[in-house]
């Protein structure tokens, strides 16, 4: 209990503590419970210990990745969001968890990654302004195509080269997910009352995202804005636990001192590496010169060239006799 | 139609086989499974279009609702005997257990390409007048399109917990036993491999059975549960099981008075659960824990199985085991 642990997720955006689903549960069921975490926002997952984010850095376990797994130790550590539930409401976590894995997951990786417009003009602009260079150039292709061959897998290729049939059918059953968690939560301030569990993580983790990213192409985020009780639910939750992180709608304030204090931070890298390089461009221009000849120390400069016009006079002196 | 498919399956099984027994070599092999499965689907898509009607589509509008439901309705699954593992008997025993709620004849027939007839690649499906329909939730909305439904007594918010309940069943008790007949290496090779592929020849019935294990065992990995081990999996049907008699409770069915799709799967699932008998009695085990469960499906068993001697589900009841499926 000494040392807090530490959580390494990608960076806010948004309107977001955290843009990726995954991290986002983490985060909030952290929040909800009050755990001590110290929190690393970074923008590439090659910062993170394991590789992959989210990450739990723990003192005693090593390093655990998967989002189930960290909630998991996090209630091992006494930090449990489900302590009050009754056995059936467990129950339904456990279902209303797989709903939203089966119908709703998918289709928003589909919506973030794979649509072609709303990847192209919002997903990877974002991920390629956020990760630093040279990352920014392969990992959103490399992320985009680990999407999509998850998305292939779990759907199978008949869904994936129908467009019509993947929107008409797939689609509708993540819209009416959605009319399902509404109408389960109904007026509710949480799904389980009025204290938040482990589902109630999840589901805003999901519904975040969707309801705050500014999307070309938005008919899920349509179907969701006019589910009203959804939207308050999310902001709610924003605005509880997240009030100096994610939950200012304007963009512009905090968004330009966050793009300072990173250009500040990488300010130092930036000097050394521009030094560097121009080290490096009089190292090599200086020594070309000297080597060529073209510039010479006084010292060393009558000799050499002196002695080699010399060396050639006798040399053609010598061929015409 | 589909007769004339059989014949012509088989013949381009023979050639296939002696045409691989002769060019054995990888590359050809891979090619052959490719071709051999993409020739069986073709087969199947074959003896779909020749049947009047669209294959696949939704059935809405009222022309649909008006016809009735036919005698001569036809569900198809694999050879029960040979061929069958335990997911899809689990399936198609949903899928009965349903038709037979909504009171509606449906005559099992076992064929070998069953999988690939699908129009879906999933098995069961239903033949009815002349629309062919996969997978329980797309039949729960034909049938409902006819005029069925068990689920119209429900309020919005049970209708929510019981589509959740269905992919909680979907989720952790469909995929604990591909992941027990298609990932654990002793199962794979004692009891899948065998059956899998016993209606072809040699080597057709290992090439499928090894394309159908890959293409499982990619999609395990792409949901996570390839990482998990033998204990793992029976703790997630545990929990699955326990969440399932938590919700259950000491109610006859799981929205009281009347049993809904829901009941149908679950029971399709754990009966057959209960009575296939595999390398080791762990997962039955698991769900012999809560008595409530087994009560509950011999209590379906009993109200809609029993009249039907053919069904071999009956049978069942009698013995805790059954050596019919190995």
């Amino acid at each position: 209990m000494a040392a807090p642990m530490e959580l390494f997720c990608w960076a806010g955006g948004w309107g977001l503590p955290s843009v990726d689903p995954d991290c986002l549960a983490v985060l909030t069921y952290a929040r909800f419970t009050g755990a001590p975490l110290k929190v690393h926002r970074v923008t590439s997952p090659w910062r993170s210990p394991s590789g992959h984010l989210p990450a739990l850095r723990t003192r005693d376990e090593g390093i655990i990745s998967k989002p189930q797994q960290i909630i998991t130790h996090l209630r091992k550590q006494k930090y449990n969001a489900d302590y009050d539930l009754s056995a059936t409401q467990s129950a339904d976590t456990l279902a209303f968890v797989s709903l939203l894995e089966e119908k709703l997951l998918p289709v928003l990786i589909h919506t973030f990654w794979v649509d072609a417009k709303n990847y192209v003009e919002h997903t990877r602009k974002w991920y390629a302004e956020t990760i630093p260079f040279p990352l920014n150039f392969f990992l959103p292709n490399t992320m985009h195509k680990r999407h999509l061959e998850r998305l292939q897998l779990i759907w199978g290729d008949d869904y994936m080269e129908d467009e019509e049939k993947l929107e008409k059918e797939l689609y509708r059953e993540a819209r009416e997910c959605l009319t399902l968690l509404s109408q389960r939560l109904g007026s509710q301030k949480f799904f389980f009352g009025d204290s938040p569990a482990s589902l109630d993580a999840l589901v805003f983790s999901r519904l975040a995202p969707l309801l705050k990213a500014k999307l070309p192409n938005g008919k899920l985020q349509q179907h969701l804005k006019s589910l009203q009780n959804l939207c308050n639910y999310c902001t709610s939750i924003l605005s509880l636990y997240f009030p100096w992180d994610g939950g200012d709608p304007l963009t512009g304030v905090p968004r330009a001192a966050a793009t300072d204090g990173s250009e500040a931070e990488e300010d130092p890298h930036k000097r050394r590496k521009q030094l560097l390089s121009v080290l490096v461009g009089l190292v090599a221009m200086l020594g070309y010169a000297f080597l060529s000849g073209i510039v010479s120390i006084q010292r060393g400069s009558v000799g050499p060239a002196g002695r080699q016009p010399v060396a050639l006079e006798e040399e053609e002196e010598e061929e015409e006799e | 139609m589909l007769i004339h498919t059989d014949l012509l399956r088989r013949m381009l099984e023979v050639c296939l086989s002696n045409w691989a027994f002769c060019h054995l070599g990888p590359q050809l092999i891979s090619h052959l499974c490719k071709t051999g499965a993409a020739v069986l689907k073709a087969m199947g898509r074959i003896g779909n279009e020749t049947v009047k009607g669209s294959l696949n589509e939704r059935p809405e509008g009222p022309e649909l609702a008006a016809e009735p439901w036919p005698e001569n309705a036809a569900l198809y699954q694999q050879l029960k005997e040979e061929q069958i593992l335990l997911s899809d008997n689990a399936s198609s025993l949903a899928v009965q257990a349903f038709l037979q709620m909504c009171n509606l004849p449906v005559r099992v027939i076992c064929r070998a390409n069953a999988e690939y007839m699908s129009p879906s690649g999933k098995v069961p499906f239903i033949h009815v007048g002349n629309q062919v329909v996969s997978e329980l939730g797309p039949i729960v909305q034909f049938v409902k399109a006819k005029g069925h439904s068990l689920s119209d007594g429900l309020d919005e918010v049970q209708k929510a917990e019981m589509k959740a309940y269905m992919e909680l069943v979907n989720n952790m008790l469909l995929t604990a036993e591909l992941y027990l007949q298609w990932c654990d290496d002793v199962t794979v090779e004692e009891i899948t491999h065998p059956r899998y592929g016993s209606p072809y020849p040699w080597p057709l019935n290992r090439i499928l059975s090894y394309q159908k294990q890959w293409e499982i065992r990619r999609k395990m990995k792409a949901i996570g549960w390839a990482g998990k081990t033998l204990e793992q999996v029976l703790e997630d049907v545990d929990q699955c099981c326990h969440a399932l008699s938590q919700r259950l409770g000491t109610q006859p069915y799981f929205f009281n008075k009347h049993p809904t799709e829901l009941d149908a799967l679950v029971f399709g699932h754990l009966f057959t659960i209960l009575t296939t008998q595999l390398i080791t009695d762990e997962l039955s085990e698991k769900v012999k824990n809560y008595s409530n469960l087994t009560a509950f499906c011999r209590r379906i068993e009993q109200q809609y199985f029993e009249g039907h001697e053919k069904d071999s589900a009956t049978i069942a009841a009698r013995s805790s085991k059954r050596p019919l499926l190995r």
